[in-house]
């Protein structure tokens, strides 16, 4: 069916032409289309090139280095940010050495003043004791002393009820001895 | 059934005077409708690359387009022809927009100027004489040995030389005629399947089947074509970018 309808085609074609061939060989229009060609095509050239084509490149330059800017922007911002968080965690752990640090101060301070307290009380304490000994001492002492007065006292009346008279002073001492 | 090849029938549009010019004859510079095509195609892309270039850091869509344009063929030419690629990339974007804007106004309107063969030869004929120039300017004499590929026995030279200086020459027509082959043969066969619709649909049930079948077949040609008119334009700047490159890095070659 095809090849059937591009003979008539074929045979169709042939009027259609005054010179028979293709139209595009019809040379007396060529001088003109050529001219104009070139003449449009310089007009164009001169157009892209001086006029449009730099503002293309320009824009397609302008965002690449648009594009590069932010990205070293970007990681500047990201050196500048890590170097604020090692400085941050330097301070944190400088504010937490001098924290523990008043803390041992504190604890050491007080502990001392205790030790000093105490250490003055005891010794408060011990000069009381030191001379609450000395009183029983010298109590005891007296009381020791009464203790032969009495006896030589007791030992007297003793003698003097069995015996009937007094003896001396000095024979109950040494009979007391 | 409608003619497939009137659509590359020039027509004046604007009669403007017949220069003639000595030596080559008369010119008739009236706008035709390839001149149209041509001047449409230039102010598209001036209008489109004007809205296109803007300043902003995050891009709308049409400056993504622009730009994504203008990234392929800046990826090109320094892929191709390295740190110098710099230098040439308005020419390389210059064509490569210019023809692929005519290609894909071909897929729109009824005119192609892609599919004449003055234009797409003129354009290839363009890209070798700046090939030359560039050449020139940047070996000097020394241009010349890119005819003469250097490690290879002397008597070899003498079948390597016409064969190098030949495969130059006929660059330029290759270059053109590529192109205007790929848009000629595309435009061709949808007007013929598209006129198979028309004819077969007239032909009762049978016949509307085919011309269903027909139909798929110029939808999907369609967005073949489409995608043939960016190759197309693609090639003719990669094209362009290796020529540029041979003689940029002469010194390699």
């Amino acid at each position: 069916m095809a090849t059937e309808n591009h003979g008539t085609v074929e045979s169709t074609e042939a009027p259609g032409h005054e010179s028979g061939g293709l139209p595009q060989l019809q040379f007396q229009h060529w001088g003109g289309q050529i001219v104009w060609l070139l003449l449009i095509f310089a007009v164009l050239y001169v157009v892209l090139s001086k006029g449009l084509l730099p503002r293309v490149s320009g824009a397609i330059d302008e965002r690449g280095a648009k594009i590069a800017g932010d990205i070293a922007d970007a990681r500047r911002l990201k050196d500048e940010a890590e170097a604020q968080a090692r400085a941050a965690a330097a301070e944190v752990a400088e504010a937490r050495a001098k924290a523990q640090k008043t803390a041992a101060d504190a604890k050491a301070k007080a502990s001392a003043e205790a030790a000093e307290r105490q250490a003055k009380e005891e010794a408060v304490l011990a000069e009381k004791l030191a001379a609450a000994e000395a009183s029983i001492t010298t109590a005891r002492d007296e009381a020791m002393s009464h203790v032969r007065t009495v006896a030589e006292e007791t030992a007297g009346a003793i003698v003097e009820k069995l015996t009937g008279k007094a003896a001396s002073a000095a024979e109950l001492k040494a009979a007391l001895a | 059934m409608a003619d497939p090849m009137h659509q590359f029938q020039i027509q004046k549009i604007v009669e403007l005077p017949t220069v003639t010019v000595p030596g080559l004859g008369a010119i008739d510079l009236s706008i035709t409708n390839s001149v149209f095509a041509m001047l449409l195609a230039a102010t598209l892309i001036i209008v489109f690359y004007a809205a296109a270039a803007r300043k902003a850091v995050v891009p709308g869509r049409l400056q993504t387009v622009g730009e994504m344009l203008y990234g392929l063929v800046d990826g090109l030419a320094e892929s191709i022809i390295g740190h110098d690629g710099k230098k040439f990339l308005p020419f390389v974007f210059t064509l490569f927009a210019f023809v692929l804007f005519m290609n894909l106004q071909g897929m729109f309107l009824v005119f192609t100027a892609t599919s004449q063969l003055a234009v797409t030869l003129t354009l290839g004929i363009m890209v070798i004489l700046t090939v030359v120039g560039v050449g020139f300017a940047k070996n000097g004499i020394k241009f010349f040995k890119l005819f003469a590929p250097s490690g290879v026995p002397w008597p070899l030279y003498f079948l390597l030389v016409p064969i190098e200086i030949l495969s130059f020459l006929i660059r330029p027509i290759t270059l053109g005629l590529r192109l205007f082959g790929n848009m000629l043969g595309g435009h061709v066969v949808l007007k013929i399947f598209a006129g198979f619709v028309v004819a077969l649909g007239g032909l009762g049930v049978l016949g509307w089947a085919g011309a269903a079948l027909a139909l798929s077949s110029v939808i999907a040609l369609t967005a073949l074509e489409f995608m043939v008119a960016f190759l197309q334009a693609f090639v003719f700047a990669v094209l362009t970018c290796v020529y540029l490159n041979d003689v940029v890095h002469l010194d390699s070659h």
